[in-house]
């Protein structure tokens, strides 16, 4: 309640968000996300989960700058957001790594060739060396993205945002692509670098889109419900699970309480997006 | 102790096979070159009329003296001047011109037009009015081939940079990096791999081009010495050159696929695929 009374203080703050596409072939408009409100609080980590085309990607993508919302405004740190910028990292889906570039070189981009304040080549060295430590790529340096494993090129995309230093990351279902235990590890491996140690201040602030509500639950101070037709926010949800979680936090109750609750607001809206609605009503 | 030997069985296969693969290769390869010489030799033994078809060893005898003689350095040279000159000059202005079509709406708008007239026209016809306004020379067999190569060269690096992944600029924008320099450390070496088939493609229509134009429109070089060897009817001399051509030719494109592998690694895995 008290962070939508003083909206200045949110890291990112969302304001009425509207987003129609049109596709040009048709003319036909598409409203993806509709009127959409959502603050994000300093070193918070907040999961977005909801069924499969309810706007998820574009809310991650508005924020990110790289998409224009059609009305309402988007802002960090009060001032509104109009372009990609450093201080947002993102991490995408399919990982985006420059097939030309090593490992090495990959995570190097952003403070190299970045407009504002890009690095000399020695401090460059030792902040990358830093990273590939982070992330376990010690030995896969001078490997191209297309010799590495999906769970390194998830790492390796991992540690090009994080090498940039960005205030905010912003995460649109890195482990999506990756087996089981990967995913688990990585979770894990994601909370230790977010920062959980550390206070709040010093965390960074990160959003994450995932489709699994365990994985959301797992990782999150605050869980977005999405809803589709039209893609809007149906509930946010704390969790108050204790920090540092560990494997064991799944097996307690109050962590499967969780997982099914949130199951049972977006089961209706999962099917429909999945099997459609005369599949719903059979069932 | 078993894993051991299996990571070192792993490293060494592919040099154990490796060795055998080229020599079978090299076998493979002298093989139909030797059929093909039994074949043109029964045909040359057939028809009886050196100047018409000669066997292979009159063309080999031609060969080794034409070098001897200096003949072919001297029309390599001047045809491989002229090669390396309408070339550089057709990448020089084709690859830019690409890589600003594929960025600027306007510009493509403006000038995609005149190449789709110009490109289904070969360098070939524009010998005869070629001859007629620059004369028979070093120009007009430079000219031809740079239009060769240039039509090659264009496309590809436009098709290159409209392929370059969307998402790749994307990521590059949200490190906050600018425009020049995404198109400097994205947008160029993404469409490497296009823009080097272009080269390949460009060297291979110069090449041929360059031919046509020196049968009738240079006063030197390999296409000249074919003509002039025709004319005099010493037809191994004819067919040594022919060879060559086709030699030349062949280097080249090695050449430029060495550098092909040499400067896109990361592009080499769908390569041995396909
Ligand atoms: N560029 C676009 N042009 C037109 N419509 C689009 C475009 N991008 C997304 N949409 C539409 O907007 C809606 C939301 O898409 P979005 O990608 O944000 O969904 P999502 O929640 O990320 O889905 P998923 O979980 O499957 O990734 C969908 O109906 C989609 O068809
Ligand atoms: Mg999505």
């Amino acid at each position: 309640m008290e962070t939508v009374a003083i909206p200045t203080k949110a890291k990112i703050s969302l304001i009425a968000i509207t987003k129609q596409y049109i596709t040009p072939r048709t003319g036909q408009t598409t409203l993806a996300v509709s009127d959409v409100s959502l603050n994000i609080q300093q070193g918070e980590f907040l999961c977005i989960v909801g069924p499969s085309g309810c706007g998820k990607s574009t809310i991650l993508s508005m924020i990110a700058g790289l998409t224009k919302p059609s009305s309402g405004t988007i802002s960090m740190d009060g001032n509104a957001i109009h372009g990609p910028g450093r201080e947002r990292g993102v991490v995408f889906q399919d990982y985006a790594l420059f097939p030309w570039k090593t490992v090495r070189e990959n995570i190097e981009f952003g403070p190299r060739f970045r407009d504002r304040a890009p690095l000399s080549t020695a401090a460059r060295r030792e902040l990358v060396d830093h990273y590939i430590e982070l992330v376990s790529l010690n030995g896969s340096e001078d490997k191209y993205p297309h010799e590495l494993s999906g769970g390194m090129r998830q790492r390796c995309a991992f540690a090009r945002a994080l090498a940039n230093e960005p205030d905010v990351l912003l995460m649109d279902e890195p482990f999506a692509a990756l087996d089981a235990q990967t995913r688990l590890i990585l979770q894990e491996e994601l909370l230790r670098i977010w920062g959980e140690e550390l206070p709040r201040d010093k965390r960074k602030t990160v959003v994450f889109i995932t489709h699994g509500i365990d994985e959301a639950v797992f990782l999150a101070d605050r869980v977005a419900v999405m809803s589709n037709h039209p893609g809007q926010i149906k509930m946010e949800k704390p969790i108050g699970l204790p920090r540092p979680r560990n494997e064991g936090v799944r097996l307690t109750t109050d962590f499967q309480k969780l997982v099914d609750e949130i199951w049972q607001l977006i089961r209706h809206d999962a099917y429909e997006a999945t099997i459609g609605k005369a599949g719903i009503k059979q069932a | 102790m078993s894993l051991e030997e299996k990571t070192a069985d792993r490293t060494s296969s592919p040099r154990a096979s490796g060795v055998p693969s080229a020599v079978s290769t090299m076998l493979i390869y002298l093989r139909s070159m030797g059929i093909f010489a039994l074949i043109w030799y029964a045909g040359a033994w057939w028809i009886g009329n050196p100047v018409l078809l000669p066997s292979p060893v009159a063309v080999v005898q031609s060969l080794f003296s034409l070098i001897a003689s200096g003949e072919v350095a001297s029309n390599a040279a001047s045809s491989l001047q002229r090669l390396a000159m309408g070339f550089a000059g057709a990448a020089l202005i084709g690859i830019p011109l690409g890589l600003l079509m594929g960025m600027s709406r306007i510009l493509y708008a403006l000038v995609d037009p005149l190449i789709e007239l110009l490109r289904p026209i070969s360098g070939i016809a524009w010998i005869p009015l070629g001859m007629f306004i620059l004369g028979v020379g070093e120009t007009l067999p430079t000219a031809i081939m740079f239009y060769g190569a240039f039509f090659p060269i264009v496309i590809n690096t436009l098709i290159g940079v409209r392929s370059v992944d969307e998402r790749l600029i994307q990521a590059a924008k949200v490190l906050g990096v600018g425009r020049s320099s995404i198109i400097l450390n994205v947008v160029l070496p993404a469409s490497l791999p296009n823009i080097l088939v272009g080269l390949r493609l460009g060297a291979g229509a110069a090449w041929t081009a360059m031919v046509a134009a020196e049968l009738i429109g240079a006063p030197s070089g390999l296409g000249f010495a074919v003509e002039w060897y025709r004319e005099l009817l010493m037809t191994p001399s004819v067919l040594a050159f022919v060879f060559l051509i086709g030699l030349f030719g062949y280097l080249f494109d090695k050449l430029l696929r060495a550098l092909q592998t040499a400067i896109t690694p990361w592009a080499n895995i769908s390569r041995e695929v396909i």
